[in-house]
């Protein structure tokens, strides 16, 4: 219940604020205009892929962060009323996460359905959510373990680089050392541990396209199969929502305010 | 009767322990001064309490009841903090609104009498973005009274606040004595605090060095005040 109301006044808070609002609506327009210059609905669809795996997780964490550091004063007003510390974060991360999904299906979900309903609209939009979630879930952690702010941005930055530029480094510099051996189980395992790549899998085997669904995306797919493989790769991506979010919940109940 | 305890209460931040082993009892219908130098602890000493912050040692009990994950206990508690932030979009009267619901307080049950006494009623409008420092602290103060607290908890209360604002805010302290609850203040003006105190808690680089009636302490030193008595009694606190 006490939940509840901070789940309330945190999305009053996120209404005012705007930021999440002015996200959906630029998503909204990058997609609207890809469509309208793209002759191809697929096409669009395509390039809009790779607008959400670049966006989403990045506005997802840098906002999940400075929000969170900005909520300082106002996390300590509430952690001495008589209500639980894992209610104020429980309700703070609903909060964030509900704005953001409304942003999506607003910003991402309402083209999709207008210009190229379907199955690989359908996976590209809770990709999208569960890309969201789970950096917003990071973002947190990296909040509340951080006393510093600036080192916490830093943090959240150096965590997205890492899972945009230096993971796909690292997957390709693996694959080229062992190019002798059998490497595909061992694939399975290591894309997962990139929630981006994760989405980019689930993503491209739903297109289908080879061109676009690279090593891991094709490794998936041979041994899993089509649904299955997306299943995978979406259910790899909860467990990147989960941990974060244990790990938050256990270091904000016994953090010093 | 003590409502609240601390029993070998300690707090360590990395390397430094910022509270020491503290003992000490707060009896139901006092006001307790807690004086110190700056980092001397009082402020994590106040955090322990309203379970800001978790002692590294020792247990604290409010109401014979240890305290710790259960926030129940919060409820009895009215807490003034030195510095106030709120969130800025607010407007004074969406903010005593909010808090309101969040504490669960039935309006008929809740005593805004410092709204009116503080001259806040014509400024329920203002954005608390907007806000000097020393409406900011009355508004906290209004926060602080108005669930009719059986502890009352104030870090720096006067600092920032007009003579008259502050002698209304301690005038409220002194009533909540009056019905039996337990008043702790934290503060540097020692003259505003003084002819409130019974007792007074002094804590040194986080160790309660003593915690005496002011009425001894005056006696024993020989003086009427207590900026006067406390060089007297660091020097010798027996």
């Amino acid at each position: 219940m006490t939940m509840g109301k901070v789940l309330y006044y945190t999305l009053v808070d996120l209404a005012r604020n705007r930021s999440v609002l002015a996200f959906a609506a630029l998503l909204f327009v990058v997609a609207e205009g890809l469509f309208l210059v793209e002759g191809e609905a697929i096409k669009a669809v395509l390039s809009l892929v790779q607008v959400v795996l670049a966006l989403v997780p990045l506005v997802a964490l840098v906002f999940t962060v400075v929000y969170t550091y900005g909520a300082q004063e106002f996390t300590q007003l509430l952690a001495v009323q008589p209500i639980g510390r894992s209610a104020i974060l429980g309700g703070r991360m609903l909060a964030l996460g509900l704005s953001f999904l409304v942003a999506l299906l607003f910003g991402l979900g309402l083209p999709l359905t207008v210009h190229a309903p379907g199955g690989t609209s359908l996976v590209l939009l809770v990709a999208a959510v569960l890309l969201a979630w789970v950096f917003l879930a990071l973002g947190t952690l990296i909040a509340l373990v951080n006393r510093d702010k600036a080192r916490g941005v830093g943090t959240a930055l150096a965590a997205w680089a890492g899972a945009v530029l230096v993971y796909d480094a690292l997957l390709m510099a693996l694959l080229f050392a062992f190019s002798d051996r059998p490497v595909e189980p061992f694939v399975l395992p290591v894309a997962a541990l990139n929630p981006i790549d994760l989405a980019r899998i689930a993503v491209t085997i739903q297109v289908d396209l080879a061109a676009m669904m690279g090593y891991s995306g094709a490794v998936y797919k041979k041994l899993l199969g089509s649904g299955p493989g997306i299943g995978a790769a979406l259910a790899f991506m909860l467990l990147w929502v989960a941990w974060p979010t244990v790990l938050a919940f256990r270091v904000f109940r016994s953090k010093d305010l | 009767m003590d409502s609240i305890t601390f029993k070998g209460v300690g707090k360590r931040y990395r390397k430094l322990w910022a509270l020491r082993d503290v003992d000490a009892g707060f009896h139901t219908g006092e006001v307790v001064m807690v004086i110190g130098p700056n980092g001397s602890g009082k402020t994590t000493f106040i955090k322990c309490l309203l379970g800001l912050v978790r002692p590294t040692s020792g247990a604290i009990h409010v109401n014979g009841e240890r305290i710790g994950d259960d926030p129940a206990y919060r409820h009895r508690i009215g807490y003034m903090p030195q510095i106030s932030q709120f969130p800025p979009a607010l407007t004074i009267g969406q903010l005593l609104d909010m808090m309101r619901d969040v504490r669960g307080l039935a309006p008929e049950r809740t005593d805004d009498g410092l709204v009116e006494d503080l001259g806040l009623s014509t400024q329920l409008q203002k954005r608390l973005g907007t806000l000097s420092g020393g409406t900011m602290q009355k508004v906290s103060a209004v926060l602080a009274f108005r669930s009719a607290p059986d502890i009352l908890v104030m870090d720096e209360p006067t600092a920032g606040l007009d003579p008259l604002s502050a002698r209304t805010v301690l005038g409220r302290a002194a009533a909540v004595r009056e019905r039996g609850g337990t008043v702790l203040i934290t503060s540097h003006l020692m003259e505003e605090v003084e002819a409130l105190a019974d007792r007074v808690a002094y804590l040194q680089d986080g160790t309660l060095r003593f915690l005496l009636p002011l009425r001894e302490i005056l006696a024993r030193t020989g003086t009427d005040r207590l900026s006067a008595a406390l060089p007297l009694m660091l020097a010798d606190p027996r």
